[in-house]
């Protein structure tokens, strides 16, 4: 199963081309080696044999063809000469001298060279291989001159041997590491696949296990296990929102269905009805609101408003926030007011800056101090611009900090002022949407809420 | 309004809400047709002059928008009002750019629907060209941006004076919290608080406080509402 796997892989094929590719360039280069170093060797004897011929026949011109049979004797005779063969044949190719039995049929040509078997010289076993120069004297004398070489045919064919088995070891092992390597990244992608599909079909609890080696290989590992944590997290606050949308949408519509059950069952009353109906309406319409903040969280998160960025200015947004809530403010006996910079330019969409910053100033004024401050504050720092939001009133823990812009989530302090606890969802999201940072820091006392955003597009 | 412009054009595919609006807006006095697809709105749309046509964004077979898009291109001045279960932001720019005059988003009050379109059905017949708004004893005067009872003057913020403008041009009639946000914000998403009712009720205190008579009237479930008494 594995071994199929590996042997269809990818990376299988890919070693095999580099086999090819490496394999071709090995051989080219031993063969290259094979031939030039028998060529060389051949040539040397091969030159060996033509001096050598050359002053035999110098002899022969200068002194006739019974000093040659002289020196051929001398030859033949001489130990140092063991290996080297000669003979001299008159026209009739009868012959006069040298080491070899007969002249050697085949070569009846009357000059160059040639190569045959020979009768098994003295103290050889097998006949050996001779390469000789043939020539013919005027007088119709002829004369062979050579040698034995089958040494030098076997240290040829040894070479051959060696090159032919070193290519081929070479190709074998290059196959067999391809196929351990192979077999090891194969292996690590099934374990991969087999955790995606045991997620696929059971849940999002499994990991990929790690090696510990801290290769790439652990590393992609621990990456998607990451991915998967966070993706677990999302699925258990995507059910946690829906859990609590449940909750936040069934109380009103229960209130609304005893309500309408009662008036169905009962006699009709106008009075009684048409304050009813209006609570039922009032009712409605905060389940309304609720859904509409969770369509239009849900929508700001898909990033698709970002085609209607333009650079607005924060401080006039932030001003005319200000300016909406002056009246509100100045009812809860709360001081609103705008500090800062004239202008600080950022990249994105007025109306949902404006629904951020009014929900952030609409906190403040509600669960700050009544009678206290709420300071609106631009700047345009080194990173960008920034906006805080600051009130004196109690502040929120630091352990629950984080919680807040959960959806839903409210503090126990604030459960019965007005608010579904949807606010600073949409603010996160539109700060998300904004690549703003968002950080809360302790007014002492109050709480200062902190939007840094990026700077303006060019 | 003259006769012919009480007459209306609803282009709605769900047979229960085109009941509902038929039977509610000719309570109110209007006379109401009735489309329920896109190619039935295009024919009535071209045949028949409208004080106002509304106009569902998603019909059976072709989108509300496109049928706008249309009858525009036909001459139809006639204003739309674009109703659509497709609430959010986006959308309502949308279909405001593609030539609508003004949205509402599904679910929606009747008397919400009641006042945009008498502001609709009177943005096309008037074209106030005053310098002096007049309500009872209030006099606005538009030019030096000053508002005044019986000669005396208010102190206005602003923003109070447009909105008090807003509601001047409306005399009489209905406005709804959206519209105010709409017209005197420009803003477009419900806020969900009462700070429009706080912001209003500012405005009163300056306005009607001391007064012979009020004349910022709150209309229960929908908005507010500027008229002189008698």
């Amino acid at each position: 199963m594995l071994l199929a796997k590996t042997l269809t892989s990818l990376t299988f094929k890919l070693a095999l081309i580099a086999i090819a590719t490496f394999g071709v360039i090995v051989s080219v280069i031993f063969s290259y080696v094979y031939l030039s170093t028998t060529a060389y060797v051949r040539n040397r004897s091969d030159r060996a044999i033509v001096t050598e011929s050359s002053s035999l026949r110098d002899a022969y011109e200068k002194s006739g063809r019974d000093a040659l049979i002289d020196i051929i004797r001398q030859r033949t005779s001489d130990k140092s000469f063991t290996g080297h063969v000669y003979a001299l044949a008159d026209p009739s190719l009868t012959l006069l001298g040298g080491n070899l039995a007969k002249w050697p049929s085949e070569p009846s040509r009357p000059s160059g060279w040639t190569e045959f078997r020979a009768a098994p010289l003295p103290n050889a076993a097998d006949p050996p291989l001779v390469r000789a120069i043939l020539e013919t004297f005027p007088s119709g004398d002829r004369l062979l001159v050579g040698r034995d070489i089958s040494d030098l045919d076997s240290f040829t064919a040894q070479i051959k041997l060696a090159v032919i088995s070193g290519v081929a070891l070479i190709f074998l092992l290059a196959m067999m590491a391809s196929i351990l390597v192979t077999r090891r990244t194969v292996a690590r992608i099934e374990q991969i696949n087999a955790t995606s599909r045991a997620i696929m079909q059971t849940g999002l609890d499994k990991r990929i296990p790690l090696r510990g080696t801290h290769d790439e290989w652990d590393r992609v590992a621990e990456n998607l296990n990451l991915m998967l944590e966070r993706i677990e997290t999302l699925m258990g606050e995507v059910k946690q929102v829906s859990d609590n949308v449940a909750h936040d949408l069934r109380t009103p519509l229960t209130r609304m269905r005893g309500r309408l059950e009662k008036a169905y069952h009962g006699a009709r009353n106008s009075d009684a009805d048409q304050l009813l109906i209006g609570d039922t309406i009032a009712d409605l319409d905060a389940v309304l609101r609720i859904f509409s903040s969770i369509t239009r969280i849900a929508q700001i998160e898909t990033q698709a408003r970002k085609d209607a960025f333009r650079n607005v200015n924060l401080v006039e947004i932030a001003c005319e926030v200000v300016e909406l809530y002056d009246a509100a403010a100045e009812q809860d006996g709360t001081r609103l007011s705008v500090t800062g910079a004239r202008e600080a330019l950022v990249t994105g969409d007025r109306d949902l800056i404006f629904d951020a910053i009014a929900n952030l100033v609409d906190n403040a004024i509600k669960h700050g101090r009544g009678g206290g401050k709420v300071v609106v504050a631009i700047e345009n720092g080194d990173g960008g611009p920034l906006i805080s939001i600051a009130d004196d009133g109690p502040g929120i823990p630091p352990d629950e900090r984080e919680h807040v812009f959960k959806r839903f989530y409210r503090l126990e302090q604030s459960r019965y002022t007005p608010g579904n606890g949807l606010g600073l969802s949409l603010v996160a999201a539109v700060a998300r949407l904004h690549g703003a940072r968002i950080e809360m820091l302790d007014n002492a006392p109050g709480l200062q809420f902190n939007l840094r955003f990026a700077p303006p597009a060019p | 309004m003259t006769g012919s412009h009480r007459r209306i054009l609803v282009v709605e595919d769900d047979p229960e809400t085109a009941g509902q609006l038929l039977e509610q807006l000719t309570s109110s006095g209007y006379q109401v047709d009735l489309a329920s697809t896109g190619d039935e709105a295009l024919s009535r749309g071209a045949t028949c002059d409208y004080a106002v046509i509304t106009i569902d964004r998603m019909l059976p077979d072709i989108d509300g928008i496109a049928v706008m898009r249309q009858l525009r291109d036909d001459g139809i001045a006639a204003p739309f009002l674009i109703i659509s279960a497709l609430g959010e932001v986006d959308d309502r720019v949308r279909g405001l750019r593609a030539g609508g005059d003004d949205y509402l988003v599904k679910p929606f009050s009747f008397l919400e629907l009641l006042a945009r379109l008498e502001a609709l059905g009177r943005r096309s017949e008037t074209i106030a060209k005053e310098t002096i708004l007049r309500v009872g004893d209030l006099a606005i005067d538009l030019i030096s941006r000053t508002a005044s009872r019986r000669g005396k003057e208010i102190l206005l913020l602003p923003r109070e004076f447009q909105l008090l403008e807003y509601l001047a041009r409306n005399e009489g009639h209905v406005v709804s919290r959206a519209m105010l946000l709409q017209h005197v914000w420009d803003l477009h998403f419900d806020p969900s608080t009462n700070i429009i009712d706080v912001y209003v009720g500012r405005l009163r205190r300056k306005v009607d406080d001391q007064q012979a008579y009020p004349l910022i009237h709150t209309v229960r479930g929908v908005g507010y509402c500027l008229r002189a008494p008698g």
